[in-house]
């Protein structure tokens, strides 16, 4: 079998994952509708705290509106729930029918949400254009921008591999909400989604700053500040990259013991 | 007509063979109430639960087989090792030359499934969205998909709703369009599961005629698992019996009606109500104002014999003679076990 031939399952799913995002046209305006919200309320918060306490960190207040406005652009594509098919297929009994076929089920199921992301990444532009009359946002020299775009693919793996994983836990426990809401509520603290990590306090920011969190949120978006300098990206890269191979690892051990369990135990 | 590859495949060897196959399940035994929750948390006792108990069977290429037990009997897990998503506890299986649970992708290309409660078609696209991302998975090649598409479209009349997503089909409209999806890539055998659950008249009909088109076209094997007998009794020559995890019976589909349905029933209109109403050779089972039943053997005496006696006795109106239904004869195997002899020789039996 060719390597093409071998794609071709995961290349259709991920169309098909695409196509099935389309039909749901109105959760894409009430999507934007949502965010736009969100970048005017982190506005308004951010003038307020900046008008008691110039500059904290040492960062100015059009850099922590952009900030904030591009973390919310990253969200579009990084709160898709690409992996909750795992989960819903688990709970519907459908992860037998997905055995009976001849494919690669993590494979079937980062392309299902890599089709997804395609799709929302599609509303990042006019998200944009729309922001831009509420709020100013900077915009970095070229070469940064790319520096920014690769952290962010880096932080797009490692942000699929921790969801990955705690569905996968629904092989166990069938119900993943309460781990869902939890993690998803220490995620969006620790990885600097919604207040930059260089705003914790000396020690509190060293531990954070070294979790996995902050290769999702945190990373590209210091890239995209300026925060970290150009001579500090390969550290930071190779950090992320470290992140996701770890975790990508304890995903396929946790999925072959899934996969067993299945085969053992019937589900 | 158009020839899949299964049907160049040799007769001599048996497609599916099973055996000894075993499947024990083993669970956390629970104790009832806050403090046995509690103790189970910490300390675990188990138990095994037999599914599947030493099952032996073989399956020719192009056979099509009704295998058929009551619930719990151990049928889907049976399914599930033959399909390669279950690991039996012992015992061997073969499919297609295949240890299906050793090479559960390999196994996949040669196996198709159709499950009637469960659709493995995509709910919000198009049908005919599905059938091109099933061509995309098992690598069918473009005339082949083609050919295939053409042949189903035509028998199964999808043409009318290819476009139309599948939340929005009907349930005879969907397991149309899954039986297509699961035939698609020519598997050699087809698993069907429940196939016609919940279909009208019309419906059933038409899945039965595909079922028996495509086995007798294309030389694909089936193993059908239904309660509804009456697609065993349209379609299989050959029904595997199983209850309690073990095959009690297993042959051709005459020779359950041979054994068990030497019993047929007269139903006899009385012209008069007749209080101490009796006849020898027959047995009273039941009476409803002057209608009575009368369940006799067929070898012991013939219809025309007991008509004889009763109308040498007494009046009637109506008279009619029920055959048994293949499915009162199976729940009487349920109950009673299948035996080959004592059933044909009632008398043997005290």
């Amino acid at each position: 079998m060719t390597l093409r031939e071998a794609a071709a399952p995961y290349i259709e799913f991920a169309r098909k994952a695409f196509s099935r995002e389309a039909t749901y046209r109105m959760e894409v305006f009430t999507s934007i509708g949502s965010l736009l919200i969100r970048v005017y309320l982190l506005r308004m918060l951010w003038t307020a705290l900046y008008a008691q306490n110039a500059a904290p960190a040492g960062i100015p207040l059009h850099a922590i509106i952009t900030y904030s406005t591009v973390a919310l652009l990253m969200s579009l594509i990084l709160e898709v729930d690409g992996t909750r098919l795992i989960r819903e297929r688990i709970r519907e009994g459908t992860i037998a029918t997905d055995l009976m076929k001849p494919i690669s089920l993590p494979l079937y199921y980062f392309s299902d949400g890599f089709g997804q992301t395609v799709f929302h990444a599609a509303t990042i532009l006019p998200s944009l254009l729309l922001a831009l009359l509420i709020v100013h946002v900077d915009v970095p020299p070229f070469p940064v921008l790319v520096a920014f775009v690769f952290s962010f693919v880096l932080g797009y793996l490692v942000n699929f591999v921790v969801n990955f994983l705690m569905n996968a836990v629904a092989f166990w426990t069938l119900e993943t909400f309460a781990i869902q809401i939890t993690v998803r509520w220490i995620s969006d603290l620790l990885s600097g989604q919604i207040v930059p990590l260089i705003f914790f306090p000396g020690a509190l920011q060293t531990v954070v700053l070294s979790l996995p969190f902050a290769a999702i949120y945190s990373t590209p978006l210091l890239i995209y500040v300026g925060t970290i300098r150009p001579d500090q990206y390969p550290a930071a890269f190779t950090i992320q990259f470290a992140w996701f191979v770890g975790f990508a690892a304890l995903a396929v051990f946790v999925w072959q013991a899934a996969e067993r369990r299945v085969v053992v135990q019937g589900g | 007509m158009v020839v899949g590859p299964c049907a160049e495949e040799s007769k001599a060897m048996p497609i599916i063979q099973t055996r000894d196959l075993r499947k024990v399940f083993r669970s956390v035994k629970r104790t009832p109430g806050v403090a046995g929750t509690l103790r189970t948390l910490f300390s675990r006792t188990y138990e095994d639960k037999v599914a599947v108990e030493g099952i032996t069977m073989a399956v020719d290429a192009g056979e099509l087989v009704g295998y058929i037990g009551p619930n719990g009997a151990g049928k889907s897990t049976t399914i599930k090792m033959m399909t390669g998503i279950l690991v039996p506890t012992s015992g061997t299986v073969e499919v297609a030359g295949i240890v299906p649970y050793a090479k559960r992708r390999q196994n996949a290309r040669n196996i198709g499934v159709v499950f009637g409660q469960r659709s493995q078609l995509y709910w919000d696209l198009p049908l005919v969205e599905s059938f091109e991302l099933l061509r995309a998975i098992y690598g069918i090649s473009p005339e082949r998909y083609r050919r295939n598409m053409a042949h189903f479209t035509e028998i199964l009349e999808l043409g009318e709703f290819l476009k139309t997503p599948v939340r929005q089909l009907s349930l005879g409209q969907r397991m149309r369009g899954d039986f297509a999806a699961a035939m698609l890539h020519d598997p050699h055998v087809v698993f069907l599961d429940e196939p016609t659950i919940g279909l009208d008249v019309v419906a059933k009909e038409a899945i039965r005629t595909f079922i028996a088109q495509v086995n007798a076209d294309r030389g694909t094997t089936f193993i059908l698992t239904t309660h509804d007998l009456a697609d065993v009794e349209r379609l299989c020559k050959r029904i595997v019996l199983i209850d309690n995890g073990t095959v009690i019976f297993d042959g051709p589909l005459e020779r359950i009606r041979e054994r068990y349905g030497t019993h047929r029933v007269l139903v006899v209109e009385l012209a008069d109500a007749y209080p101490g109403f009796a006849i020898d050779g027959a047995e009273l089972t039941g009476r409803e104002g002057n209608i009575v039943r009368l369940r006799f053997d067929r070898k012991a005496i013939t219809a025309e014999a007991l008509i004889r006696r009763v109308t040498q006795r007494y009046d009637i109106n109506d008279i009619r003679l029920e055959e048994p239904e293949l499915e009162s004869i199976i729940r009487r195997i349920y109950v009673e076990g299948y035996d080959d002899d004592a059933a044909s020789l009632p008398a043997a039996k005290a």
